[in-house]
């Protein structure tokens, strides 16, 4: 029969077509990738560069970049050049730390959306940075947070706080139906209970006010290399292990029934990754106090530009991330000189116009 | 592929002894109360076969238990002849394929990533997808005719694409057993037509399909069997033109109908009062 072999021909002939444009588009895919991970990572580094000239001894381009390259080959600044020690001593571990925090909370909320099925979460709002700003002021005002032991008490008593704030709201959440919805309302009222908790805190110790106010505003002033490490280590081993399990990320955006579907264990997968995302929110505001809206904005802004695939979305997130805070820190060092803005305070005042956007041009696809 | 079944002749008579789902006294409860009491099920290769039954019949609890999602209390379930208290969820979602009525919709998962995560059991590498994956996607993609909008969002497809897209990602899972709950639910008589002769040509590429479906004129002109539930009971298990009876009916879903046969095949008119 010609007629149906022609037919057939042509169907052979638009499968072809088909897959090759299929072709075209995973090499582009992966294009994207390349250009987003070299093209962030050198964005990262001019600015990182940019944020060592900011200050109050101000530096050209220049010098910074000089500075920066007479510090990485001779293992530490010189010890006649003023403007290499405050790089070295000040604004470098200030600047490593804002780019850690900012990639952390990002893919701390890629994940967190990914395990709740809910877009409208973050570190924030699911209670863990309230978690870990209780673990934290309790311990300061407990005595604990002084001297020497400082460097370990603080991330810790952030840590514990931030576990069992997340711990109790997820509880409370599954307990409640598990509904997107849940998981939000528990955890604005875990995170209310605890900041409430934090005022009477405050209240019975005015002393040190001043002190834990500028922790919960946020701020990147006074850290130190050893904080910057800790940080810098505490939040890329949780990036490195949530990009390890991007793939299976990616089938628990079918719900947990059909992620089991095909062949995943959801209990044990969910609960580990959600310490592990505990811990990542816990090393963000450990030493830089509660900065919100980071982790919620910043993957959907990601999912905006490579879509839903958390092999993409996560480490552009981090990248993205990383240096949305970067800038942010810049702004507070500079707007307002010689004092400096509370950048947890400045990125909530900009992060809710866009989250409010947010809600109303995607809260009904996702049926809340 | 999508060949009119009918037309060729209606249901396969070919000899298949090789029995892929055995079920043997199956009981299950949510609560005290059993949901399942004793269900028996044989199912050979490349058989079609629906569950049919009222709301709340078993149908959903009884293929939960079968892929291990709930744990049976008593009864074995046996999948090309392994029994799936020895396997892992991983080890059963490489025989046993579930599609579900519906999928959770948002964040933004192309047509394409979506299909693709039914290739997750068998990632060797835990990155990217192997040549041999993207093979068989595209060839399920095209199949069902999704793949030229394989960019496409999820949320933005119609109901009956959507359906498809269902569909293909429980074929690229290259499974001996396919369970499709209610595929047909939300769609218009065009699509169900379109999606019964697709599980009707799964089913004679080998894969035992079991389908749980309330269009009952569907099930029998598309199915090889049917079996019947009711309050977690098999009431009759056999070929469409033996179990739908006018008395099966009545006693089932407490209603009268009509049985008109069309070359062998029967089929239900209610008599409307």
């Amino acid at each position: 029969m010609p007629q149906s072999d022609t037919k057939a021909l042509e169907a052979e002939k638009k499968f072809s077509e088909l897959k090759n444009k299929e072709e075209f588009r995973r090499k582009h895919a992966k294009t994207k990738l390349f250009i987003i991970l070299v093209g962030g990572t050198l964005a990262l580094a001019v600015t990182y560069i940019f944020s060592l000239t900011m200050g109050i001894f101000p530096l050209t381009f220049a010098e910074a970049l000089r500075g920066v390259c007479n510090i990485v080959f001779n293992w530490g600044p010189s010890d006649t050049n003023m403007g290499e020690k405050i790089i070295y001593y000040l604004r470098m571990p200030r600047s490593i730390c804002a780019i850690c925090v900012g990639a952390g909370l990002a893919v701390a909320g890629a994940v967190m959306q990914a395990l709740i099925k809910n877009p409208l979460v973050d570190p924030f709002i699911t209670g863990v940075s309230s978690g870990a700003s209780f673990g934290v002021v309790a311990i300061t005002l407990g005595g604990f947070a002084s001297g020497v032991m400082a460097g370990f008490t603080i991330p810790i008593a952030a840590i514990i706080g931030a576990i069992a704030a997340f711990s109790v709201t997820m509880f409370v959440a599954e307990m409640a139906g598990g509904k997107a919805m849940s998981y939000v309302l528990a955890g604005v009222i875990i995170s209310t209970g605890l900041s409430s908790a934090i005022t009477l805190m405050i209240y019975f110790n005015v002393k040190d006010y001043h002190m834990i106010m500028r922790w919960m505003f946020g701020s990147f002033t006074d850290l130190s290399w050893n904080s910057a490490c800790i940080i810098f280590l505490g939040t890329l081993i949780p990036m490195a292990i949530a990009f390890l399990f991007s793939k299976k990320l990616n089938v628990m955006l079918l719900g947990e029934e059909q992620a089991m579907y095909l062949g995943i264990d959801v209990r044990t997968l969910k609960r580990g990754l959600m310490v592990l995302v505990a811990v990542l929110a816990a090393f963000c505001v450990a030493y830089c106090g509660v900065i919100g809206f980071v982790g919620l904005i910043i993957p959907h802004l990601c999912r905006m530009l490579i879509g839903g695939d958390h092999r993409l979305l996560i480490p552009s997130s981090a990248v993205v991330g990383g240096f949305v805070l970067l800038v942010a820190d810049i702004f507070c060092k500079t707007a307002a000189a010689p004092s400096e803005l509370p950048i947890g305070a400045v990125v909530a005042v900009l992060g809710v116009p866009f989250f409010l956007m947010l809600m109303v041009k995607e809260g009904k696809r996702y049926a809340m | 592929m999508l060949c009119d079944a009918r037309a060729q002749g209606g249901r396969s008579t070919s000899v298949s002894p090789e029995t892929v789902l055995r079920v043997h006294n199956l009981v299950f409860g949510y609560t005290e109360k059993n949901t399942l009491e004793g269900v028996d099920i044989d199912a050979k290769k490349g058989e079609f076969v629906a569950l049919v039954g009222p709301n709340g019949s078993g149908k959903t609890t009884m293929m939960r238990c079968i892929n291990k999602i709930l744990r049976q209390r008593e009864g074995t379930v046996e999948i090309t002849g392994k029994d799936t208290k020895g396997l892992t969820l991983d080890e059963i979602s490489r025989l046993c394929t579930t599609v579900p009525a519906t999928t959770p919709l948002g964040f933004s998962l192309s047509t394409k990533e979506f299909v693709t995560l039914g290739r997750s059991p068998y990632a060797k590498t835990w990155m990217w997808e192997s040549d041999e994956d993207v093979e068989i996607v595209e060839k399920a993609m095209w199949d069902f005719g999704i793949l030229h909008f394989s960019e496409r969002r999820l949320d933005e497809l119609s109901s009956g694409e959507r359906a498809r897209a269902l569909l293909a990602k429980g074929v690229v899972q290259q499974p001996k057993l396919m369970m499709v709950d209610e595929p047909s639910a939300h769609l218009d008589i065009k699509y169900k037509i379109q999606v019964m002769q697709m599980l009707k040509s799964l089913a004679e590429n080998g894969i035992t399909v079991l389908m749980a479906s309330h269009d009952i004129n569907l099930v029998t002109a598309y199915c090889d069997k049917v079996l019947l539930l009711h309050g977690g009971r098999i009431v009759d298990y056999g070929t469409p033109a033996e179990v739908v009876t006018e008395e099966s009916m009545k006693k089932v879903f407490d209603i009268d109908v009509r049985i008109i046969r069309e070359s062998g095949v029967p089929y239900i008119l209610p008599s409307v009062t």
